[in-house]
């Protein structure tokens, strides 16, 4: 008993000598949660993956309903996403398509409260920053440290003020940037009712359903085996993906990172199914084939995390 | 015998010399336990938990379900991303082991040279060698078109939406996906 009581006393006393979390870096994080769902704002933004960059404009009126919000590409052929509560439409001028994603079961699309914020910090730690003024904004910097490698790290900077986040950086366990978002120019304030109206489309765009239903995959047999610490099911359901095919989808996540695991059949597909794992910035894409189905894993996380999830979906018929 | 199993545990055995403790440990009790109880003490001595008895099942329940990829690997496939624990030659070696002692865990008890086939079937050494095997080296892919409808239908329930609003959607878009660059 003595010896289980030293245990816990010196994993408790190595758990301190690391940095640890502060309530007021907690606070900042409630605060930029807070100011992304009541603040109204234009701006723009770069997004940097790698040696690339990518500039997009975004508007968001905040409203009772959850608001409305869009986001514009400026780099190369137009593209844009409209949110509002219920719905998600994606604009493809290049293939003159809109992708819809209708939430028909409001439990099927959950939202990361305030309230949860606690849980996170089992699996990071949570410090201030520094102080640094961008977009003509004096930021807080904060820090979030995974404990594990299982997850990646972000360091946020919020308007002192409002909270507004105006510059996000994801990195891994070495502290390479994975991917960061930088607001170049930012008004936080009422937005103009024309930057939020849809793009024109007409005759010859195509318009994809996603259907989204609740699903219960344990019923037909497919399981997902040792989660990930920390990552739970968030969301379970069928969809449509390009192409009419059905795809069944569940997602997991620890709060900030998530994953989302995809089975459909094989047969059927356009084109030949590759397995391996693929990488843009943060997220990471693993393939493979379980039981003649096409299994993709695609998360926030570093790609062992991504194939580890991958690996455990096995299929034993009823 | 048990010198012989510790040799060939520690790959210090000549391809002539591995018949031997190879059939032993197909019929003699004795050496196969042997065999375990060094690999035990092994994995206990280097601290590595993960090798309990769960792991072998889950070996050898991969390899039953994965095609064993053995070839040289194309010269442009850009070795993936390793979680840090796995240095690469303990790894084929550790995964050679269990994959041998799985095998002979979960075999169908016979005692009447149930190792002979697969031992027959098993390439030399020297060719072991020269080729590779991959089971848990997936191969880097591109990003192509048909990602991107995954990473939208994957960003609508991504919790960095609280965080960032609409921001992150900019990935599932992105002019770079379309090209299929790497």
């Amino acid at each position: 008993m003595n010896r289980t009581l030293g245990a816990l006393l010196l994993f408790t006393v190595a758990g301190w000598a690391q940095a640890q979390t502060t309530p007021e870096a907690l606070d900042w994080l409630r605060k930029i949660y807070r100011a992304t769902e009541k603040l109204s704002y234009t701006g723009t933004f770069v997004y940097q993956q790698g040696d690339r960059t990518e500039t997009s404009r975004i508007a968001r009126q905040a409203g009772a309903a959850g608001g409305t919000e869009k986001l514009e590409v400026l780099d190369g052929t137009p593209r844009e996403i409209l949110r509002t509560r219920d719905e998600i439409r994606c604009y493809l001028p290049e293939s003159r398509t809109v992708k819809v994603d209708r939430r028909s079961d409001s439990r099927a699309f959950p939202a990361v409260l305030p309230e949860q914020l606690g849980s996170l910090t089992e699996h990071y730690v949570f410090t201030m920053g520094e102080t640094r003024r961008i977009a003509g904004f004096d930021c807080q910097a904060i820090v979030l440290t995974p404990k594990d490698d299982l997850r990646y790290g972000y360091k946020l900077w919020a308007d002192a003020r409002s909270g507004m986040l105006l510059k996000a950086r994801t990195f891994d366990r070495n502290g390479n940037t994975m991917e960061q978002f930088t607001f170049t120019h930012l008004e936080i304030g009422n937005v103009p009712r024309e930057r939020l109206r849809p793009p024109r489309t007409g005759q010859g765009w195509r318009v994809e359903q996603a259907g989204v239903a609740p699903a219960d995959l344990s019923r037909s047999g497919w399981s997902v085996g040792a989660e990930l610490p920390g990552f739970r099911k968030i969301v379970e359901i069928r969809r449509m993906l390009r192409d009419a095919r059905p795809v069944a989808q569940m997602v997991y996540s620890d709060g900030l990172a998530s994953v989302s695991v995809f089975i459909e059949p094989m047969p059927g597909r356009a084109e030949a199914a590759r397995i391996g794992i693929s990488s843009m910035g943060a997220v990471n894409v693993y393939t493979r084939e379980v039981a003649n189905h096409l299994v993709t894993v695609v998360g926030e996380a570093p790609a062992a995390s991504v194939q580890r999830i991958g690996n455990t979906v096995e299929y034993r018929p009823q | 015998m048990k010198t012989k199993i510790s040799a060939l545990m520690d790959g210090e055995l000549d391809a002539h010399e591995l018949n031997g403790p190879m059939s032993a440990l197909g019929r003699d009790d004795e050496a196969f336990e042997a065999w375990r109880t060094y690999h035990l003490i092994s994995d206990a001595l280097q601290g590595r938990a993960m090798l309990t008895n769960d792991c072998l099942r889950r070996v050898v329940a991969r390899l039953a379900e994965e095609p064993a990829l053995v070839g040289p690997l194309p010269a442009d496939v850009v070795r993936p991303q390793r979680p840090r624990w796995f240095m690469p030659s303990a790894l084929a070696a550790s995964v050679a082991a269990v994959a041998l002692v799985g095998w002979m865990a979960f075999a169908p008890q016979e005692k009447t040279g149930p190792l002979l086939a697969p031992v027959a079937r098993a390439p030399e050494p020297a060719q072991v060698a020269a080729t590779r095997t991959v089971p848990n080296a997936p191969a880097r892919l591109p990003v192509t078109a048909a990602t991107r409808d995954y990473l939208i239908a994957h960003q609508v329930f991504s919790p960095r939406n609280s965080l960032q609003g609409m921001a992150p959607y900019v990935r599932s878009v992105s002019a770079e996906s379309l090209q299929g660059k790497p």
